[in-house]
Parts: structure tokens; sequence; C-alpha cells
């Protein structure tokens, strides 16, 4: 049993390793305080089943490997010390599974090891291997151990160790030998406890913390600023606040956000994984995130969320890109010159067309889409039309199909025309939250003039913006997308789409309606309530869906270096050979069917919106 | 060095969405209260000599009238500008008595150097700088796109649109008057941080008499733009009546020659070059002269 030199030596490591985790905490606490509550339930849960990590396949499991094995060991060299009594089956069983986890455990360590070696990438994960060495120590030794009282013991090996039976033929059958691996096992383990703060382990400890502290509202829902603070975004490492600076600590460096990147994958220098590693290391050095991420990289982003839906422990590149966007415009007043034309254009006309609320009705012209003020009794429902909506040529032809939808289903519906401005969400994904809010705040006012409730947002980004950013500023109404609320028409028969669809159909999954608010299923189910579909998906589709390259306002940003993102996706689309591409956003129409004109095939892919594809079955040709 | 801004406020007339005759089809939202965009130019140029003059420079606002775009004006001031003038005047004026008002604003103010916009958005005079610095008796430029600062003796070296794309550099003696042409990039907008440090801003108001000076014109009548008028030709005699019909509703037979290119720009550019050698403006390339 333990002897008091042991119990010092515990005591040794237990100190460091509270002091350490003291330390890493001070690390985060430095930022500014925010509201975060904790979720305990989904922290058990995760940790039980590991779904997030176990999407990569074999990191996944070797990860399961390594978390079970020490899981029960460790439960299993507490319960010893209390010396309990166990039934002759059941210790066999324990041993039994005791062993074949530490042969899982071995050959995940194995598996980590070997990946990390000679892995010179800059942002690769750090720390990795001093604590794999160790933890192989603790499991050869233990095995040793094991091996070598199977040696001594009268029984000798049976079933239940075959791995002890294995190390058993490896190791003397020698009583100090045993006492040996016993001792460099109980050392190996203590030295292990003590590292966690300082390597690559800390992770045991913040990223448990970060699943705990996760986000409970959708994904990539930007956090209102603080105007009272002295500088406005975020540049230093007391900027950012504290669970933004715990995400920096969560991060473990694994790369899958930068898998998914579409600014990673189209060869700019973005990339979500250097940014957090760039703020960790912002951390413990100092000075300003500007000297470690360049411009181009800070403006590359389309905030398409694929890193936050990647991370297997929830932590989220995108507010602090934005958090810095919003540094670099409202503090060092740095808006990009491109950009610039259409921030003007919002701050004079509310739009970011540039074309004035006078223009705002015109798409209506000869439609019956009356004012919500014309309506006789109350308005069902409020159509937001969007900028896009209202001035781009070609979804002004989907703002008429969406007329037309509701006009055929009979539902009382009416517009704020020329009192409706831009949501603002291009204002506020660059970075300038003033105007965002200036234009919020209005919108606000005249929705709340004529009592809207329920509203339906042609646009995902409309959608986004006004359904989970709207209420931070006091605007709480019912927000559906126009795709679910004509499925809900179809579904309650009050409109019929009788006119087959002609061809293959695949869909492209707005960022902002999947990933953002996690709307997949209801694309699929409109495309299946039209007769004659025949859909086929991407192979990036849904959850994994790839960016059309249009959001975070990219869209008036030019596309400087490498390849144009949607050029990618148009390849995509070219190679699954479909007739149509259905999408349900202005931006992906326009970025994909620039795409797909670029890479002149022979028969290109039409893109069109689900609005309109649904007009059409309804029996009206624009 | 004192460099003086003059700023128009414009109410800008972009559209025309009424429904009545008497109010000449205006609506109140089809109008935008702005700064003239040449004279934001001006202002982006005056700051940018307060950043890079070694001495700095302390840059003024001068504007004409009552006040009609508060916050725009505030938005000149929190880029970085010192003074707010105003010049109190009511009514319409021509250029002349513009200029004149402002000649003697500038003289009170002292300034080195007056910038304006090239014209203004409203009513194109474009006269009012070339006047102002008659009645300031100093030299002239206009269409000024970039200033630069001689070290040795006050003088500008000024780069300007010579029109047609002729860029011409002067050298030019201060104090002077340059009008600015509107340049490609819009000027950075100011960040929170200015607007916050701006607090509430003064505005000087310089009380000038106007009677003295009379018109050198009036104005009669002001009339809004026509609607476009669209061509089209008389149909073709030689067609049906069918064919005439649709030539009609297609516009015109004229609409329907121009080719659109697809594609890339370098296969759009292979369109160009092929229209160009088969319509005999560019030799077409010789088989084998590379080879050679």
């Amino acid at each position: 049993m333990l002897t008091s030199f042991d119990l010092l030596l515990i005591g040794l490591s237990l100190v460091i390793f509270g002091a350490g985790l003291l330390k890493l905490k001070a690390a985060w606490s430095q930022g500014r305080p925010a509201r975060r509550p904790g979720d305990l339930k989904g922290l058990v849960l995760y940790l039980l089943g590991q779904r997030e990590i176990l999407e990569n396949r074999v990191a996944g499991l070797a990860h399961l490997a390594l978390f079970w094995g020490v899981c029960f060991y460790l439960a299993l060299a507490i319960l010893a010390q209390f010396g309990p009594v166990i039934p002759p089956g059941l210790a066999r069983l324990v041993s039994l599974i005791s062993d074949l986890l530490g042969v899982a455990l071995l050959a995940g360590l194995i598996f980590f090891a070997l990946r990390r070696l000679g892995d010179r990438e800059a942002a690769a994960p750090r720390g990795v291997l001093l604590p794999v060495a160790v933890l192989l120590i603790v499991v050869l030794s233990g095995f040793w151990a094991e091996g070598a009282r199977l040696n001594l013991a009268p029984e000798g090996a049976s079933w239940h160790a075959p791995a002890g039976w294995f190390f058993a033929l490896l190791s003397p059958a020698s009583p100090l030998f045993m006492q040996i691996m016993v001792r460099i096992h109980f050392f190996a383990v203590l030295l292990l406890l003590a590292l966690v703060p300082f390597t690559f382990l800390r992770h045991l400890v913040t990223s448990s913390l970060n699943v705990y502290y996760r986000r409970q509202e959708p994904a990539g829902v930007i956090e209102p600023v603080d105007w009272q603070q002295p500088v406005i975004g975020a540049d230093q490492r007391r900027d950012f606040n504290w669970k933004q600076l715990l995400d920096a600590e969560a991060c473990v460096s694994c790369g899958r956000c930068e898998q998914s990147c579409p600014a990673n994958i189209s060869g700019k220098p973005l990339s979500p994984r250097k940014v957090m590693r760039a703020l960790h290391e912002n951390l413990r050095g100092g000075g300003g995130m500007e000297q470690s991420v360049s411009q181009d990289e800070l403006w590359a982003c389309t905030t398409c969320m694929a890193c936050l839906e990647k991370c297997p422990v929830f932590v989220e590149p995108l507010d602090k890109l934005v958090d810095m966007r919003r540094y670099q415009v409202l503090d060092r007043g740095r808006l990009p010159s491109e950009a610039r034309e259409m921030m003007r254009d919002l701050e004079l006309y509310a739009d970011t067309y540039g074309r004035g609320p006078a223009h705002r009705e015109d798409w209506a012209l000869g439609l019956e889409v009356p004012h919500i003020s014309n309506l006789p009794g109350e308005a069902e429902v409020l159509l937001w039309v969007g900028c896009s909506g209202a001035f781009h040529p070609q979804y002004q032809q989907v703002a008429r199909s969406m007329a037309h939808i509701l006009n055929a289903a009979g539902v009382n519906f009416g517009i704020l025309g020329k009192e409706e401005a831009c949501c603002g969400d291009a204002a506020r994904r660059l970075g300038d939250e003033e105007r965002f809010e200036t234009l919020a705040k209005k919108n606000i006012a005249a929705l709340d003039k004529y009592g809207v409730k329920t509203l339906v947002c042609l646009c995902p980004h409309c959608y986004n913006t006004l359904r989970n950013e709207y209420p931070a500023l006091g605007g709480h109404y019912q927000i559906l997308s126009a795709v679910e609320f004509a499925l809900r028409l179809i579904a309650k028969k009050r409109i019929y789409p009788k006119y087959p669809l002609a061809g293959r159909l695949t869909i492209h999954d707005p960022c902002y309606l999947g990933r953002g608010n996690g709307i997949y299923q209801p694309l699929r189910d409109l495309v299946g309530s039209l007769p004659g579909a025949s859909l086929v998906e991407l192979e990036q589709s849904r959850e994994n869906g790839f960016c059309c390259g249009g959001g975070g306002g990219r869209m008036w940003l030019h596309e400087k270096l490498g390849e144009n993102i949607n050029n990618l996706r148009a390849a995509q689309v070219a190679h699954s050979g479909v007739q149509t591409v259905a999408t349900a956003c202005p931006f992906c129409l326009t970025m994909l069917e620039d795409g797909i004109n670029s890479l002149e095939t022979e028969r290109p892919a039409k893109v069109r919106d689900l609005i309109e594809i649904v007009a059409m079955s309804l029996g009206r040709a624009h | 060095m004192r460099i003086v801004v003059c700023l128009k406020q414009i109410a800008h007339t972009y559209a025309r969405s009424g429904r009545d005759p008497d109010s000449n089809y205006l609506e109140p939202e089809d109008k935008v209260l702005r700064i003239n965009p040449c004279d934001e130019f001006a202002l982006a140029l005056a700051l940018e000599a307060k950043e890079y003059l070694p001495g700095g420079a302390e840059v003024s606002l001068l504007t004409l009238g009552p006040i009609l775009a508060q916050i725009e004006l505030v938005r000149c001031l929190a880029l970085g500008a010192d003074w707010l003038f105003q010049v109190d005047a009511q009514g319409y004026l021509d250029p002349w008595q513009k200029s004149s008002l402002l000649a003697r604003s500038v003289q009170k103010i002292e300034a080195d150097l007056v910038l304006c916009g090239r014209e203004s958005l409203d009513s194109a005079n474009g006269q009012t700088g070339a006047l102002l610095a008659h009645h300031l008796n100093m030299p002239f430029v206009s269409g000024v796109r970039k200033i630069d600062f001689g070290t040795e003796g006050p003088f500008a070296v000024v780069r300007r649109a010579a029109g047609r794309g002729t860029r011409q550099v002067l050298r030019c003696p201060l104090p002077a008057v340059f009008s600015v042409e509107a340049g490609n990039t819009i000027p950075a907008p100011p960040s929170y941080d200015q607007k916050r440090n701006l607090g509430s801003p003064p505005i000087q108001k310089l009380v000038l008499d106007a009677a003295g000076v009379a018109p050198r014109y009036v104005q009669e009548a002001q009339y809004p733009p026509r609607p476009r008028v669209k061509p089209l030709t008389p149909p073709d005699n030689c067609l049906d009546s069918y064919g005439r019909v649709s030539e009609l509703l297609s516009g015109s037979s004229m609409e329907k020659k121009g080719r659109m290119l697809t594609g890339d720009p370098e296969t759009q550019v292979e369109g160009i070059i092929t229209f160009l050698q088969e319509s005999g403006v560019l030799e077409p390339e010789k088989e084998g002269e590379l080879d050679g």
C-alpha cells in the first residue's frame, strides 16, 4: 500500500496540477466579462459518446480508447485503495476488460504518436509527444508489471489476461523486476498528472470547460458590441471576452476547421486554426492580433460557419474574426476600399444596392402586393423582401414568385415597402456594428409601428439576422424562411404544385439556413412535394455544404488570392451532372451562376431559387 | 497651414416615385441629404495633407446657407476636420453671390489653400471654385486628383485630370483655390473612435451681408428631367404582319445585331479578337509566322 513518501509525491503532483490550472484560468480570465450559462448534462453526454470527435472515424476511435482506458484505470486504481472484496467471477471479468482496454489504449497511443512524429506543420498541435511518451511508459510499465506478476503468481497466465500473458513471456519472473515496473508506473502517472496544465493535455480541462460553456443559441450569431468599452472590437487579448480566450485554450489544433474552410481550400491565407493558434500565442506573448493575422486573412472569411460545424470542442473562430474586423473598421477606420461604396450606400440609402427607399417597391409594380397598412383585417404574415429581392434583377423574379405563391394560397400578406431597410447583415459581418444597429433599430421601429408578429424572409441572411440577432436589440418576432412557409402552404393544401419539374435537380444548402439555423430537411421536403422531382445530393451537402463564397460581406469584396470559391462549388455541381441547382439565397444564386458560366460546360446547369421552382410548378412562368 | 474645404449640402433627388403632379411627382423619401460627392473627395485630400504635412494643417469646413445635412456635416468633422463655419445666407443665390460670400469668409479665416468640389450633384454649375479664385485673386486649378506640397517655399504640386485620361502635373504657388475631381475610391469612413471623441461639434456662424452683391443672372425656370425616349425604327416593309408586330415588340431589329460573349475573361478576349479580325480591324495572325 501507499507509503508516506508516496503520499508526499501524490500531494506534490496535485499541487503542481492545481497551480498549473490556476495559471491557465488566469490566462483566460484576462478577457472581458460575458454571460455564458453552463450545460452540465450536455458535457456528460458529450464525454460519454464523443460523437463530435468520432466524426473523424480513426482518430475518434483512438481518442475514445484513450479516454475510456484512462478513465477505467483511474477508477480502478482509486477503488483498489479501499480494498473491496470482489467475487472471483467479477474480478476475472474486470481483469479481462481492463486488459482489452489496455490494448486499445496502447494502440490509440501508438496511432497518435505516429501521427505527430514528423509533423512539422506550423499550426500543428504542440506539446503532444511528451505526454504521449509518458502515457506510453505508463501503459507499458503497467503491462510489464502485470506480466511479471503473472509469472510469479501460482495460477500463471489465464484467459482473463491475454495481454498480460503476452507480456509475461517478455518479462523475467523476478519480484524485483515487478517492483521496478510498479514504481515506474506510479511515477509516470504522477508525472502525467503534473504535466496536464503545461502540455497538450490541458485540453482535458479546457476543452471540457469549453463544451460545458458552449453556445446555446444557433451557430454564427454575433454578439452586440459594448459601446462603453475603451476599444471597440478586439485586438489585444483583453479586448476579447473570457469565453473567446477559453476557446483559444481549448483549441487542440486538430485542423478539422481548416480542412473544411472554403477560404483555405480555395488557396487564401486564412485558416481558422491559425487564427486560434495566434490568439493562443497572444495569450502568452502579448501584442496585438493585427500583427499575427494579416488583412488578407481577416477579410477572406465568408462566415460560412463550416469551422463551427466541424470543431469537435465547439471552438468558434468566427466571432473572433468578426471582432477583429470590428476593431479594424470601428477603431481604426480601415474598411476595405471595395466595401466602402456599399457601406456608403447603406448610410445614405439604407440598402446594399444604393438604389434608395423610393425604389424599394418597384419589383412589385403591377402585382397584388399591398403595403402592410393597406390590408383588410390583420396581416397573416409580412413578406420581408430584403435588398436583393427588391433590387437585384434576378432575385426580383424570386420576390415576384413569392408574391404569386402567397396570392395563390390566399395569404393575407403585406410588405413594409419604402419603410423596409437593409437588415444589416453585411454591415455587421464587415465589422460596421454602428451601421448595423442603426439599420436594425430603424427596422424594429417600423415593424413595431405596424404591430407585425410573423415575418417571412426571402433571404437567409435577413432570416438569420432578424431571427437570431434582432432580439438582442428588442425586436421579437416569429420569423419564417420562405422555404418553410411555402412547405407549410403545401402541407396545408393551400397551394397545389401541379406542373412536373424537368430533369434532375440538386440542392445547394445556403450556409445561413443550414449551418446557421439547421434548416436542411425543409428544402428537401419542398422539392419532394413537387411533382416529378428527382433529387440528387451533392457530394458536400447539408452540414458539409460548401459555401458559395458570397457571405460575410465577401459579395462586395474582390477575390484576389487563390481560386474563386464559387468556381470550386460550380465544379462540384457540374460533376454531379444535374440540370438544375436549387438554392434559397440571393448570394448563392449569383455566385453559383457566375461560377457555372465560367466553367463553360456544354449544357450548364440552371441555378434557380426554390421559391421560383415552386411558383413554376404552380403554373406561372416568368 | 490653413486649409478651407467648401462643402455643399445638397438634397439629392434620386427618384421620382410620387403620384402627385403638383409636387413634381416627388415624395419625401425621393431625396437624400448629403454632402456633394466631389466635396467629400476635396475633404479627403485636405485630411491627407493634414496627416502628411510635417507641420500639420488646420482643416476648416465652410458651408453656405442653413444646416440641412447635420449628420453628414458631423461625419465630415469626425473624419478629422478642426472647424466648421456656416455662412449665413437665405434663398436662392447665383454662383457669383455664393462665391463672393465664400471669398469673404475665406478671407476671414485667412486660409492658405481653398479646396472645393469640381461641380455639384444638384446644379452642376462648376463655377463656384473659379469665381472664388477670382474674388480672392488667387490661382485656380480645376480637376485636381492629388496634392503634394513643396518643402521649400509655399507651393503645391498638383496632379489633375486633363480630360480623356490625360493627367497633368502642375506647380502652383500658394495660396490657391483648387477644385477637386471625384476619385475612384470612396474615402474611408470615420471610425467610431473619431465620432466618439468629437463630442458636440461647435458650428461657428459667419454673418456676412449678402445684400451688397447683386446676382449676375437670374434663374427663370427649372424643369425636371424628361423620361428618356426609346428610339424605335419603323418596321421592315418586307416582313409580313406577324414579323412586323414581333419586331416592334422586341424593340427594333438593330438590337439583335449584338453578340453576347460568354465564358471566362480569356475566352471573352478571344471572342473580341476574332470579331475584330473578322471585321477587318485587326490583321489575322498568319500561320507559321510564330514558328519562323
